[in-house]
């Protein structure tokens, strides 16, 4: 093999191991940092807790555009989409029944709230 | 003539291959580095989906910290106000609490500033080490928010 080609696939070789190493640096030893990140990425467990401050909220104040608002700040998903996500979670890790409730009562003014907006948007 | 060039002209020596460092390789190296980095920085950087309270924006942590202190004085539950409250990792939960209570008074959000006070007192009352709350004080320090004083705390039923 001519001395040259050698060279060139020796010389692409270790740009593919430095490539290696650097993507290996990069991802796993250090990954970008974010510091301030906003409240829609939080973990599904915090969102659950947070939607429980919320239907614990509502339980108390019975009021709709309040827990709208408040439960837009941890997702830019429908209020009802976010409870129904909270609700599975909880129910997957043995949530008490009481908070269960707490929020499906949530759940049910969400969806009854919708409704009532949908139709009086098509009235 | 000097005696140098005698001694080349005496002794020439065989025309031989250069022999070549392996520099290139680590050029390669460095080069195929900072291209992975380039990528994984930039390019295709990590996304965090799951991040915790800890890590937000102060005007998100302020947001989540005034919902807490909502419930708590609603529910009255202490303890799990101190759970939640913990995961947002400040150095002093009380002063946190105190300071935003002032800042809420000062933005005239009155009731926040008393559901904030109060979730600050009764964490204060429940610890053992006594922690000055800044909002308590009438004469304002560096620290704390010179404003008002807050209106009297009711007791939780």
């Amino acid at each position: 093999m001519a001395r040259r080609t050698r060279r060139i696939i020796f010389f692409s070789f270790a740009i593919l191991a430095g490539l290696a190493a650097g993507m290996i640096f990069g991802w796993e030893v250090m990954p970008v940092q974010y510091k301030d990140t906003g409240s829609d990425t939080l973990r599904q467990d915090y969102k659950t807790d947070y939607v429980l401050m919320v239907a614990e909220l509502y339980e108390h104040e019975v009021d709709d555009a309040m827990a709208m608002e408040r439960l837009a700040y941890i997702s830019p998903e429908p209020p009802l989409e976010t409870v129904q996500a909270a609700i599975a979670y909880a129910e997957k890790n043995d949530y008490s029944s009481s908070d269960l409730q707490l929020m499906l009562n949530l759940a049910f003014a969400m969806e009854e709230f919708s409704a009532t907006g949908i139709s009086e948007g098509m009235s | 003539m000097t005696t140098s060039e005698d001694t080349q002209k005496i002794n020439p020596r065989s025309p031989q291959p250069k022999k070549r460092s392996a520099w290139y390789l680590l050029t390669g190296m460095v080069l195929g580095f900072a291209l992975g980095l380039m990528y994984t920085w930039w390019i295709n950087p990590v996304v965090y989906e799951s991040s915790d309270p800890s890590s937000m924006r102060e005007d998100y942590k302020d947001t989540y910290r005034s919902t807490i202190a909502q419930v708590y004085a609603v529910t009255g539950n202490l303890d799990r106000a101190a759970r939640r409250l913990e995961l947002l990792e400040d150095e002093s939960l009380i002063y946190s609490l105190g300071a935003q209570a002032q800042r809420a008074l000062a933005e005239g959000k009155e009731e926040l500033a008393h559901d904030l006070a109060l979730l600050a007192s009764a964490l204060q009352a429940g610890s053992a080490e006594p922690t000055m709350i800044p909002i308590a004080t009438t004469t304002a320090t560096s620290e704390a928010v010179p404003t008002q004083t807050l209106p009297p705390l009711t007791p939780v039923p």
